[in-house]
């Protein structure tokens, strides 16, 4: 167990994270929602999948992937989501 | 939270389990879509992608990363969660619905960039 490089990419991957979309996504989800609990395991599941697609694809998943298909989806969620918290009435 | 599951048991048939309608699950997919869908090609995911394919054992930065990103999620779900607890939930839901547009913004940025 190389304790070196565990150490280095939590380090790293932490300093990426701190302050990044999803990190403002879970505050901002487990501040808004009924269960935190929900957001923190969404959450952790999301991100974890995300980096082990990215371990087991390397390099070549760039190619198939439509990563900015996925954003702009992604763009749209987060801005409904505002949207509903502005204007709850709308809700049905 | 204790999560209730009714189960009814058809004779014969497949047995339908009939949730209650508990938000758990529904928070957890729409939070595991979003954040994943965002996730996706952004750059921690890419740095995690780099650094195992430069080192020799892949799952040492597999399991780095995945502490780190259990522990900012963590971070972000409590500040969330002390946010909730000190805001008036007028002022509150500005301020998750300013985040929430800031995080859009994030994304378009990456998508232009």
């Amino acid at each position: 167990m190389d304790w070196q490089l565990l150490g280095l990419s939590f380090i790293t991957v932490f300093l990426a994270e701190i302050g990044d979309k999803s990190q403002l996504a879970a505050i901002a989800l487990g501040g808004s929602s009924k269960s935190p609990r929900a957001v923190f395991f969404g959450s952790i599941t999301a991100l974890i999948l995300a980096s082990f697609l990215g371990v087991i694809a390397g390099g070549g998943m760039a190619h198939f992937l439509p990563a900015q298909l996925l954003k702009g989806t992604a763009a749209i969620c987060f801005a409904i989501m505002a949207l509903r918290l502005l204007w709850p009435d709308s809700e049905s | 939270m204790t999560v209730t599951l009714s189960k009814q048991v058809n004779d014969g048939e497949k047995n339908t389990v009939t949730k209650a309608k508990n938000p758990f699950w529904t928070v957890f997919s729409s939070t595991f879509l979003t954040i994943f869908a965002a996730e996706m090609g952004d750059k921690t995911q890419l740095a995690t992608l780099l650094m195992s394919a430069e080192s020799q054992s892949p799952w040492v930065v597999f399991l780095g990363s995945a502490l780190a990103l259990i522990a900012t999620s963590l971070l972000g779900v409590m500040i969330g969660y002390w946010l909730a607890k000190r805001l008036a939930p007028k002022t509150l839901d500005l301020t998750v619905a300013m985040l929430l547009l800031m995080i859009t913004g994030l994304l378009i940025g990456d998508l232009v960039s």
